[in-house]
């Protein structure tokens, strides 16, 4: 299909026309957007991680530089690796790690099911379906910081409607803290992110879901399939690609939250629920050691270009290889 | 049979009920806070029904009562006009730039278009925070630091490659017979692009200028790093401004959250069928 425009043979008489080939065409309309990128992805990408080798002093308006369209842009002091060296040194940084990977694991999981679920219960005939799904776009729309503040607003220890039900309840006697240790923070900062970004696995999952075909059901259905066994041995293999993009998108999204963070705990208490993001972030924009925070920030981006090569290694490779 | 037919419907609707109160309990819930008194909500027993109703919040947040931290409430409405400013023109430039090269990628064959095509979906799983210190160094050497353009280009960096690729997916799915009969009705390729298949496209450019939008809107780290000049930043980072100060009532923070949240919601409920296509569409072809 693609590429399969005819070339429109001979010039038309009484019209000048400047004829550029088809490649040349279409290499002209990308090329805006490709510019584009280049300019504020890929230069700014490069320059980061230039930044990461270097001693950036903010205060410095002299030194190397370099000219690009009439702008100077400061190079700063080159350090080689002592920004890595100094962050791998630190007991912080790794501790961040690991806390980033539990927080990882621990979001890809309860995104997925939770997305997985929500979409076996909405893919069933029920009165208000339509209404459903549009109730669905609504957690995924809100700005995060919305989301944390909302949230906040649920599980404050004063206020909190949460606290309040198992008040009204008489569940607790005293109102739960859920901010004050460290690991419950970060796991409800998990189970909030969860409720911001599942809404959309399900909407992919849906997506699966209709495309396969109805007399699958109904042949397993004449085999005496039961719901689950169905699930099983149909909806589950046609979804299998589906479930790697909703895999490699929250294990993204996951390593990369920050603004839930900023929001709901600043890292605290006493940095448990510091991220690698988190940790870069505050390194390079609360103390202004872009060296080192951009350092930190790299290795983050290291781990997410890992999953993009088994995201495009699994998906592409094996889904759509004309691609 | 019949019984457990009835059972199964039960179980449904039950668990129907829960993902309802899960999906829109929480949203209700900042709604009702922000037409409540402060002294309600931290009343125990909690009444969930609020005894009270009242506009205060937003008079506040809107700056038409004083109050002891109107300062910060008054950055709101400056900060949404901000917002739509750099939501606006990011999109209306998605949208021309974008969409023309989506185009190029649904149809044509082309030097470097595989190579292109990896390096946009490489950028699309790319952590928008490392390039931060990089935006910010080159729009302070630009002198565009606190502006709404620096902000403008920088959003450019994570909307574009979404945009390039729901409008690569939408036009996959626009027939090319379509292009083919313009040209033999002799457009050349310019016009059969902008005359034929532009105007057919409607669904996909909703799609994705509604995503572009939301996007812009909501974006939160990168307004915050780059804009703090007062006044020159857009609505989230006011927001959390809000929610960090003490002093707030948290019902009055709640009308400023309710009020910056409601545009993007409106906006993806109004255009849910589009986006939820286009999305679909897009991530899922890759």
């Amino acid at each position: 299909m693609e590429g399969a425009l005819p070339v429109a043979k001979g010039a038309r008489t009484g019209r000048v026309a400047i004829r550029l080939s088809e490649g040349w065409f279409a290499l002209l309309l990308v090329l805006p957007a490709l510019l584009c990128i280049f300019v504020v992805v890929l230069f700014p990408l490069a320059y980061s991680l230039w930044l990461s080798f270097t001693d950036v002093n903010l205060l410095r308006t002299t030194g190397p530089a370099v000219e690009l369209f009439g702008v100077r842009v400061p190079l700063f002091r080159f350090v080689g690796i002592q920004n890595y060296a100094r962050i791998f040194d630190d007991p912080l940084y790794w501790s961040s790690l690991w806390r980033t990977l539990y927080f990882v694991g621990a979001f890809v999981l309860e995104a997925t099911l939770m997305g997985l679920g929500m979409a076996l219960v909405l893919n069933e005939r029920f009165a208000g379906r339509p209404l459903m799904r549009s109730l669905l776009l609504i957690p995924w729309s809100l700005s995060r910081v919305v989301v944390g503040l909302l949230w906040v607003g649920i599980l404050d220890f004063e206020f909190g409607a949460l606290n309040g039900l198992l008040h009204n309840l008489g569940l607790v006697e005293r109102s739960i803290a859920f901010f004050k240790d460290g690991f419950t923070a970060l796991n409800v900062l998990v189970s909030v992110y969860m409720w911001n970004q599942a809404p959309f696995a399900t909407l992919l999952f849906l997506a699966g879901m209709q495309s396969v075909p109805e007399e699958l059901y109904s042949a397993a259905e004449v085999d005496g399939a039961g719901y689950w066994q169905r699930f099983r041995y149909v909806t589950l293999p046609a979804l299998r690609p589906i479930i790697f993009l909703v895999l490699v998108l929250a294990t993204v999204n996951g390593f990369l939250m920050l603004d839930l963070i900023y929001v709901l705990t600043m890292g605290g208490p006493a940095n448990d629920t510091t991220t690698i993001s988190w940790l870069g972030f505050q390194t390079a924009f609360a103390f202004f050691k872009f060296g080192p925070g951009t350092a930190i920030l790299y290795t983050l981006t290291a781990l997410c270009l890992l999953v993009t090569i088994v995201y495009q290694r699994l998906i592409l490779a094996r889904f759509e290889p004309e691609a | 049979m019949a019984r457990r037919r009835v059972g199964s419907r039960l179980v449904l609707y039950v668990l129907v009920l829960g993902i309802t109160l899960w999906l829109i309990g929480p949203f209700v819930w900042l709604f009702v806070t922000s037409i409540s008194y402060q002294r309600n909500l931290l009343a125990r027993p909690l009444s969930f029904i609020p005894p009270e109703v009242t506009f205060d919040n937003y008079r506040m947040v809107l700056g038409l009562v004083r109050f002891h931290a109107e300062g910060q409430a008054s950055k709101i409405l400056p900060a949404m006009l901000n917002s739509l400013i750099v939501g606006g023109l990011v999109t209306v430039l998605n949208l021309v730039v974008g969409t023309t090269a989506g185009y190029a990628y649904a149809r044509y064959r082309f030097p470097l278009k595989t190579f292109s095509l990896f390096a946009l979906l490489f950028t699309r799983m790319l952590p928008t925070v490392v390039l931060i210190p990089a935006f910010f160094l080159m729009l302070r050497a630009m002198g565009l630091q606190n502006t709404l353009s620096g902000l403008i280009v920088a959003y450019c960096s994570f909307t574009m490659p979404f945009t390039v690729w729901i409008m690569k997916a939408y036009f996959e799915t626009v027939p090319s017979e379509l292009d083919k009969s313009a040209l033999v009705d002799g457009c050349n390729r310019l016009q059969a692009y902008y005359k034929v298949v532009l105007p057919v496209s409607g669904p996909g450019l909703v799609a994705a200028g509604a995503f572009t939008f939301m996007l812009c809107w909501n974006e939160f780290i990168v307004a915050q790093v780059l804009n703090t000049k007062p006044g020159t930043t857009t609505l989230p980072p006011v927001i959390a401004g809000m929610n960090g100060q003490i002093n707030i009532d948290y019902s009055v923070i709640a009308a400023s959250g309710f009020l910056g949240a409601l545009p993007a919601v409106l906006l993806v409920l109004f255009f849910q069928k589009y986006m939820v296509q286009g999305l679909t569409a897009g991530s899922i072809k890759g």
